[in-house]
């Protein structure tokens, strides 16, 4: 999948929002949650609590997030032997993360970086980012539809 | 002796979906349930004058039904969409809706393997993975699976149903672990032989010997095993979660 422009202002429009239901599903503060904050390392999520908050997210934006897609989305055009080998992040792999991953701050990404850590980077930024794609691909679709 | 703390448990005022309700235990398990004081939703495949049965019977309106095929995973998301449309909650999923199709292994076609696989196990998955995301985020909820003594002790004939019942054991006990840290329980009764038109023939094939094989000397009924839906549905076995439930009078297998 192409890279899509995401820009600061759209992103800024649904933060709110966006943080409301972190709050909501992770049980903290709204203060805590910040723009940059690992979901997992500074607010504590679980795997059970991605689910909740890509299901409270679909609901309160009325778009689809594909079920355990990120990752593969993260990927790119890079094959799966290419982006990771034995559960270990390829080169060619991480610096396809931090691109797609670009509101990660980049001393995060550390090597070798297992596949499964890699929902550890996921901070609230990219769960708006999530948001708004999914929200294009419905303008889209809608779009294509007959009137 | 009149204390409440004995006498609630805790279900009135929620609401319950139960897979396969027109009929033998799915049927006791919605008319307790709504005895209980629960909204009953319940699902059935195709005999619509058994499920009009059921509803006509609770003169309150707390039990509606609808025609799912539970094989259907859109089918089912579609359901619980339209249940938490309207009620905006689900309180407990009972995974009732099953077949059986008894043949020994070589003899059995392709099509009783899967018929039974996929109602049986993939239907469990189908509405269970429709409910959990509305459970998870308001922190409760309650999953009650229908599994049989089958499941564990398997026997003659069976081995599509046994399969499939020993999946739903290993099923129940995996989602008790994912739900638990959202206080979600999840726990299957295990019916032994029971007098429903599903257990007929196996129990005219056994004959009246399968009486001297059962402790307590009697086929079980529907209502025994609802008795521990209802239980474990309750606030009674609020510290229960992963277990499976024998309700077959020391059915010994052999």
């Amino acid at each position: 999948m192409a890279d899509v422009i995401i820009t600061k202002e759209e992103i800024a429009a649904i933060y709110p929002k966006v943080a409301e239901t972190m709050a909501d599903a992770l049980g903290c503060d709204l203060e805590e949650v910040k723009p940059d904050a690992s979901l997992i390392d500074e607010l504590g999520a679980e795997s059970i609590d991605f689910l909740d908050i890509v299901f409270r997210l679909e609901r309160g934006f009325k778009v689809k997030i594909p079920r355990g897609k990120i990752v593969e989305e993260a990927r790119g055009d890079l094959s799966e032997s290419e982006f990771e080998k034995g559960g270990i992040v390829s080169e060619a792999g991480v610096a396809r993360l931090k691109t797609f991953l670009s509101e990660v701050p980049a001393e995060r990404f550390k090597t070798p970086m297992k596949v499964a850590d890699i929902p550890r980077l996921f901070t609230t930024e990219t769960f708006c980012k999530m948001v708004i794609r999914q929200q294009r691909v419905a303008e889209a679709s809608g779009s294509a539809q007959p009137a | 002796m009149n204390n409440p703390t004995l006498t609630d448990s805790g279900l009135a005022g929620g609401v319950a979906i139960v897979t396969g309700g027109s009929r033998g235990i799915g049927r006791a398990v919605v008319q307790i349930l709504a005895a209980a004081g629960m909204e009953v939703i319940f699902t059935y495949r195709e005999n619509s004058e058994a499920a009009s049965e059921v509803v006509a019977a609770a003169k309150d309106g707390k039990i509606t039904s609808e025609v799912v095929d539970v094989r259907d995973a859109a089918a089912c998301d579609a359901f619980v969409e339209k249940v938490i449309e309207k009620r905006e909650r689900i309180d407990l999923l009972v995974n009732n809706a099953g077949v059986i199709r008894d043949n020994l292994l070589a003899m059995m076609p392709e099509e009783d393997v899967r018929t039974v696989l996929e109602t049986n196990v993939i239907g469990t998955f189908n509405m269970t993975r429709a409910v959990v995301p509305h459970m998870i985020s308001k922190r409760r909820g309650n999953i009650v699976n229908i599994s049989s003594v089958s499941g564990e002790k398997g026997g003659r004939g069976q081995t599509n149903y046994a399969a499939s019942k020993g999946a739903i054991n290993a099923f129940t006990k995996s989602l008790a672990a994912e739900l638990a840290p959202r206080g979600i329980r999840v726990n299957a009764v295990a019916p032994g032989v029971i007098e429903t038109e599903m257990s007929r023939p196996v129990r005219e094939l056994a004959g009246d010997q399968i009486q001297s094989r059962i402790l307590l000397r009697r086929i079980g009924q529907p209502v025994d095993v609802a008795h521990a839906v209802w239980f474990l549905s309750s606030r009674f076995a609020d510290y229960i979660t992963g277990e499976i439930l024998h309700v077959d009078g020391g059915f010994k297998m052999e």
